[in-house]
């Protein structure tokens, strides 16, 4: 590797600094993980994270098995497979492709398989490749963990927690990033040395649980009612310790990397604030540059999206006055008379605090959601907080 | 002169107490597959009857490896397995599909072809019963011309004949193909001695038995077996990269209906106003021995 250092004091020591693309920064994570097992199917904006990786594994740059699959239910059940025999896998891809595969993800998740994999956000036909949450967010009870990141450091940062997180509780995690406004979109990123990587995230270890010929057992047949449960109880315990784990990992990254992430990010919160605004992925950073003009406007940054870190959320919340006003930014539509992040918010509040909250449809099928917009928003939000407001409808 | 004895399992991978209805293919087709392949080996099986006869959670009725997966993606999970333990240097270690004909023909169909077309190194069993039977019955592009199943019961029996299963995968140019037969026990274990000795994808088609499925007496499931091989309905060959050799020419071929009448499931045909059916039945049968043979004469010799 480069290790070419052109500044003196480098603000991340131990990394390498470089402009790329989201997609590009997924692939060089997965590479860094030591990802071994690669299933590949293409849809677009996911394209270039598996060219990239076809390119990383023909040059010899990574060790791993790719495999061009028939399709994304293919590229799952790969998946599994890989990862039932104990490999580290990893692999990307966006709305139909995961549509497709929902099938699979209950069978991973259930299966209790550790894996990551990049979800580029994009909506249901008819055809729309731009960007929007609502394939990642209906995928939300299949019993995967949901990360949404904000920038492609974030991106990165997050695939090599979460390979951490998903070994750990043996659930298989999604790191979303948007389209385009991420996936296609350059910026810095600070790229750790892989020494570095491997302290923090040492080669997979087998558990002695993974399928094995020299001690021959058979993995799910039919499971009778009176075991089932147990399976979903054992499932249960584990999504309870999500969140602080995401929290113990996010600290435990800080100190190694120098970057801090945690299950939610909260900006401008104190208890002077008076809204509220719950943000996702890329439009955070948006937000963040609008509310400088805005001192009365705090930012809720939900960063682990599933299972809903209620805790982190009240914690951060703590000091806001009852009558500050909770304007849920919805880049997805389930179908339903509010957005999935309000669903999360009503649960995760329900018998801890009352806050009156506005449901926001915005940025649907990629529609840009410039700060004129989070303007937009702050203003009906102060002048006429309607319970569900429709962006640009007009 | 002794009779021949190389039928006999002298190796025994299957536990007593399988779950199989009685003359079920799947148990007979699976002892001598493992008995064969031994304990290094690991078993993808999608939805199917051999689910349930495999054992419920946490039992296993082979001394070898099972991994139950969804049905549409048997050929796609194994991908998986191979390729790891591939990595972990496990080379030496079986990984075989054991799918049925609704898992192969229909659902799982888009995963095999995917898998042949890569050249993985897998073995592919399909026990073709000629409908889903886990599920009680029902059609699949397998099911015979003229079969009633639950979803096309009494007159409204299938009336289209089954895809062409091995010519398509044939049409991938995969080192081994065969069919094989239940009533051929040599035969079949020929086969499979073949397919393990050899690397890449390779898929064996047997014809499966399936008493309450296709409404024959237990005890004459494999007679109906061989009758299907006697009558030219399921020949028994092998293809290697797209060369047939028919491996079984009956000395003096049976009428179609000497396999049929013994088969509840063809019952309505032997009414006096199908007899023509009866007929189309023949003729077909016919038209695919013969189409078979003049594949056997094509063959041109593979060259890498
Ligand atoms: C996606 C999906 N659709 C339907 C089923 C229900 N199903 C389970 S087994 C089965 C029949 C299998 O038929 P076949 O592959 O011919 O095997 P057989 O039972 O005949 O041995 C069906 C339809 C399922 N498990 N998964
Ligand atoms: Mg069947």
């Amino acid at each position: 590797m480069n290790n070419t250092e052109t500044s003196t004091k480098k603000k991340y020591p131990r990394h390498t600094e470089k402009v790329m693309k989201g997609n590009f920064a997924a692939a060089e994570a997965a590479k860094i993980c030591k990802a071994g097992f690669i299933p590949a199917y293409p849809i677009t904006p996911q394209t270039t994270i598996v060219e990239e990786l076809a390119e990383k594994v023909g040059s010899g740059e990574m060790d791993a098995a790719y495999v061009n699959m028939d399709s994304e239910h293919s590229v799952f059940a790969a998946a599994m497979g890989s990862a039932l025999a104990g490999e580290r896998v990893f692999t990307a891809t966006s709305g139909q492709g995961l549509f497709y595969a929902h099938e699979v993800l209950h069978a991973i998740a259930h299966f209790r398989l550790p894996m990551v994999v990049c979800n580029v956000g994009r909506p249901s036909i008819p055809w729309n490749i731009w960007s929007d949450q609502s394939d990642s967010l209906s995928q939300r009870d299949t019993g995967w963990i949901q990360f949404y990141g904000e920038s492609s450091q974030e991106v990165l940062d997050t695939i090599i927690q979460s390979y951490i997180l998903s070994e750990k509780l043996e659930i298989p995690v999604f790191v979303v990033l948007d389209a385009f406004y991420q996936s296609h979109t350059s910026e810095n990123v600070w790229i750790p040395d892989q020494d570095l990587v491997n302290e923090f995230l040492p080669p997979k270890q087998l558990k002695g649980t993974e399928i094995n010929p020299d001690k021959p057992i058979a993995v799910g047949g039919l499971v009778q009612p009176e075991h089932y449960g147990k399976f979903n109880y054992d499932f249960w315990i584990d999504i309870n310790r999500v969140e602080n784990l995401t929290n113990q990992i996010g600290e435990d990254f800080y100190q190694k990397f120098g970057r801090k992430y945690q299950a939610v990010e909260a900006i401008n919160i104190n208890k002077d604030t008076k809204i509220i605004l719950v943000t996702i992925s890329s439009i955070t950073t948006t937000a963040k540059g609008v509310i400088q003009h805005h001192p009365e406007v705090g930012i809720l940054k939900i960063r682990l999206f599933h299972p809903f870190p209620k805790n982190s959320i009240l914690e951060a919340l703590k000091d806001v006055a009852n009558d500050t006003l909770l304007v849920a930014i919805e880049r997805n539509f389930m179908g339903d008379k509010v957005g999935a992040m309000m669903q999360e918010l009503r649960e995760a509040f329900y018998g801890e605090r009352y806050f009156k909250m506005i449901d926001v449809f915005t940025g649907q099928g990629g529609k840009d959601v410039p700060p004129i917009t989070i303007e937009k928003i702050i203003y009906k939000a102060k002048n006429n907080p309607e319970d569900v407001i429709w962006i640009d409808m007009e | 002169m002794l009779p021949a004895m190389e039928f006999l399992i002298k190796d025994e991978k299957v536990f007593s107490g399988g779950l199989s209805c009685r003359g079920c293919g799947w148990s007979l087709l699976v002892r001598h597959l493992s008995s064969i392949l031994g304990e290094n080996t690991v078993y993808v099986v999608p939805a199917s009857c051999f689910s349930i006869i495999a054992g419920p959670y946490p039992l296993n009725e082979i001394k070898g490896t099972i991994v139950h997966t969804i049905f549409a993606a048997a050929p796609a999970t194994a991908t998986g397995i191979r390729h790891t333990l591939d990595r972990q240097g496990r080379k030496d270690t079986n990984v075989v599909i054991l799918a049925g004909d609704g898992g192969t023909f229909d659902i799982g169909f888009q995963a095999l072809s995917g898998a042949a077309s890569r050249g993985e190194n897998l073995i592919y069993l399909v026990n073709n019963n000629g409908a889903y039977m886990n599920t009680g019955i029902q059609t699949s592009s397998a099911t015979p011309y003229g079969a009633v199943t639950t979803t096309n019961p009494n007159s409204n029996f299938k009336k289209k004949f089954p895809k062409d299963l091995m010519g398509i995968i044939a049409a991938h140019n995969i080192p081994y193909a065969a069919t094989a037969s239940l009533a051929f026990m040599e035969d079949y274990r020929a086969k499979i001695k073949k397919a393990k000795e050899m690397e890449g994808f390779r898929l064996l088609m047997v014809d499966g038995p399936c008493p309450p499925g296709h409404k024959v007496e237990p005890a004459n499931s494999i007679q109906v077996a061989r009758l299907a091989v006697e009558s030219n309905l399921y020949p028994l060959f092998e293809v290697e990269y797209q060369n047939y050799k028919v491996n079984y020419r009956p000395t003096k071929q049976l009428p179609a209906t000497e396999c049929m009448k013994l088969q509840g499931r063809f019952k309505h045909l032997f009414k006096e106003e199908n007899k023509h059916l009866l007929e189309e039945t023949q003729k077909v049968t016919d038209y695919n021995w013969r189409r078979l043979l003049a594949l056997e004469k094509l063959s041109v010799e593979f060259v890498l």
